[in-house]
């Protein structure tokens, strides 16, 4: 079952310019399915629209961002909501921290720095849920730290005497203290070192677990996405270009795109030498024409110069935008 | 007495002699570098060392690439920061062709000699300025080129793949990541450095642009004889682009030798942990087992014994009471009591 269906997304930021307006592209026309329980990955370069995806489809839609057409629908215990259908923040804000709830990048600018833990933690709950007792809530915050393996006395600290890798865990732990049912996690590990990571990567696993909610997993980091998901979306200038189950993406990718990713990575106890990607992301504010990925592709040819090829189904769950695949299906 | 004196102060002198004639051989000499941060007043204060006690040494005429990996707050900038000259050493010394940092005269060949790239190439430059401007002032300030100016420009940014028309009157935020750190490296070219200091060159750079800068540090270092400095946390590719690594842990160096080695087959528990949790991009090697996460950094670094007792799965009782010396293991300095 599906918990979030989004269907031809189409997110641009607009601004004007001499009288001229200009279109950023950022998330253009996509489509995908998360079920329950899972971790979904979405994977890209940075400017190719991820964060733009998330932040459309949890409802945060401020100028210059405006939603062109599209659509949005969750399934909260068997009742659709459409989130772009809420026309009052108000509204969206009730869902936002209890149903759907975010992990954001870069915990420095986070937390508030002037203001202790604590603060922090008391603005979210009491947003939500009306909390007298203050013993109540000490509780509630005590249980949900000691599930994550953080010590209470974090609570009196400001964030600058905090490490990275603890900022972090405790951003964490602030996203998922009402329990949600489906948590975005936006470059959680990306600036933190490897051990910090793994650990990162752990907690959000024991979460997963424990709160039986689901995930979709916002990095340009492949490693962590073999580590953590179940199914992984590759997007390249604003459009997902293939998306399939972990296993099938890391060991039989069909798009260029995503076999060029791969082929980059360096591995340990291995030196032979790695290419990376002739030429750059392409701005996206003129995108290039046909497939996007066309002046980077060693496999281009005249049609795809031309013509913009449709995410097409080539196996069980697997999904390709590749003129390519078409010939082979 | 006085001949006794005079004997001595000859013998000094020889001594020196021996000193400087080993240290001539060495690009750049590293030794005991300790730099001490206060934190707080009065009752508050308290001291954290950030380098501790960190030796190593660059050969010259054989040029290599250099990497210092370890986590966020092991100390690995700060050490690129006193290289640089951006910090004074608290004790220790920092030799540069057989002369120390501190006593130099004239900085501007030191400056010319040793070059940076910096972390973040979106903040390296000034947005309002072109971004040639910053190649053309280099060649100023250090007297480069005397006749054609350009010729150089054209050479270094050549060695980094770019043209100077690709470059010409632009503005930082018209290039990609990519392209403006091989620019910042194109800058640090400039002045034909023999050492470039590279501070996490490549964490801001997109995955599937990374590996042309990585790429590019092999180049020049195979090519132009640059040896480079390589300061990271991403051990794969610092296993990809180095010849010896040396592994910071809270202030030091935990053990050093060359990659193939280090990373090959660790020796110290926290390198061996290190490498366990480098992410492997295939989903058949998950992370199995949980690790213990660490505490807060000031509470480490605090810590008498060996800095990682409190999160080792092979802590003995000796570790928390005395600090592990130095042993010499398989060609590497390992900092552990498990080798004594």
């Amino acid at each position: 079952m599906s918990i979030l269906e989004v269907k031809e997304l189409k997110a641009y930021y607009s601004t004007e310019k001499y009288g001229h307006i200009y279109r950023v592209r950022a998330v253009d026309g996509v489509s995908f399915q998360v079920h329950k329980n899972e971790i979904y990955g979405i994977a890209g370069e940075s400017g190719c629209g991820k964060s733009t995806l998330l932040k459309a489809v949890s409802g945060l839609i401020k100028p210059p961002l405006e939603i062109l057409e599209g659509e949005v629908a969750y399934n909260f215990d068997d009742k659709i909501l459409d989130i772009l259908a809420l026309k009052e923040d108000k509204q969206r804000r009730q869902v936002r921290g209890v149903r759907i709830s975010h992990i954001p990048q870069g915990s420095m600018s986070v937390l508030n720095p002037v203001r202790r833990i604590k603060k922090s933690f008391e603005d979210i709950v009491d947003a939500h849920q009306k909390i007298k007792d203050r013993t109540c809530f000490d509780k509630m915050v005590k249980t949900h730290l000691e599930a994550l393996g953080l010590d209470w006395s974090v609570m009196h600290a400001f964030p600058h005497q905090l490490s990275g890798g603890m900022r972090q865990r405790i951003t964490i732990a602030l996203a998922t203290i009402l329990k949600p049912d489906i948590i975005f996690a936006d470059e959680p590990t990306t600036a933190l070192d490897v051990i910090v990571q793994r650990g990162v990567v752990q907690l959000i696993k024991q979460i997963k677990k424990e709160q039986q909610n689901t995930l979709i997993m916002v990095t340009h980091d492949l490693a962590i996405h073999a580590n953590l998901c179940d199914r992984l979306a590759i997007m390249y200038a604003g459009k997902i270009v293939e998306e399939a189950d972990v296993d099938i993406i890391f060991n039989q990718p069909k798009h260029p795109y995503t076999l060029m990713l791969l082929k980059s990575l360096p591995t340990i106890g291995d030196k032979s030498i790695r290419a990376s990607a002739p030429g750059a992301p392409p701005s996206l504010i003129h995108v290039p024409s046909g497939c996007r990925f066309h002046p980077r592709c060693p496999e281009a040819t005249e049609r795809c110069r031309k013509e913009t090829p449709e995410l097409i189904q080539v196996g069980e769950g697997h999904r390709v935008a590749c003129f390519l695949e078409e010939g082979s299906k | 007495m006085k001949i006794n004196q005079k004997n001595s102060q000859s013998k000094q002198v020889k001594l020196n002699q021996v000193g400087v004639e080993q240290a001539s051989s060495q690009l750049l000499t590293v030794d005991d570098l300790t730099k001490v941060f206060i934190k707080g007043q009065g009752f508050t204060k308290s001291t954290i060392a950030a380098v501790n006690k960190v030796s190593f040494s660059l050969k010259l005429n054989q040029p290599e690439i250099f990497t210092l990996a370890g986590e966020s707050g092991s100390g690995k900038s700060t050490v690129a920061k006193l290289i640089l000259g951006f910090e004074v050493p608290t004790s220790g010394s920092i030799s540069y062709k057989g002369d120390k940092i501190a006593k130099l005269k004239g900085k501007k060949e030191f400056m010319r000699d040793v070059q940076p790239v910096f972390q973040n190439p979106f903040e390296t430059f000034n947005p309002l300025k072109k971004i040639d401007s910053y190649l053309y002032e280099t060649e100023k300030n250090f007297k480069m080129a005397e006749t054609d100016q350009d010729q150089l420009v054209e050479k270094s940014l050549e060695l980094v793949g770019l043209s100077t028309a690709e470059i010409k009157d632009k503005y930082p935020s018209e290039m990609s990541g990519g392209q403006l750190q091989r620019t910042s490296i194109a800058r640090a070219l400039i002045t034909n450095p023999s050492l470039l200091i590279t501070d996490e060159p490549v964490s801001m750079i997109d995955a599937s642009l990374r590996m042309s800068v990585i790429n590019l540090f092999k180049k020049l270092k195979e090519e132009q004889g640059v040896s480079i400095i390589y300061i990271t946390h991403d051990l794969a590719t610092a296993y990809y682009v180095s010849d010896r690594i040396a592994i910071m842990l809270r202030g030091q160096v935990v053990e050093m030798g060359s990659v193939e080695k280090v990373l090959g087959n660790p020796l110290h528990p926290y390198t061996q942990l290190l490498k366990a949790s480098i992410p492997v991009p295939n989903p058949a090697n998950k992370w199995a087992s949980d690790i213990a996460l660490s505490d807060l950094e000031t509470k480490e670094y605090s810590r008498s014994g060996c800095k990682f007792s409190g999160r080792c799965p092979k802590v003995q009782a000796i570790c928390k009471e005395c600090e592990p010396e130095n042993y010499r293991i398989e060609d590497r300095d390992v900092k552990c009591h498990l080798y004594k």
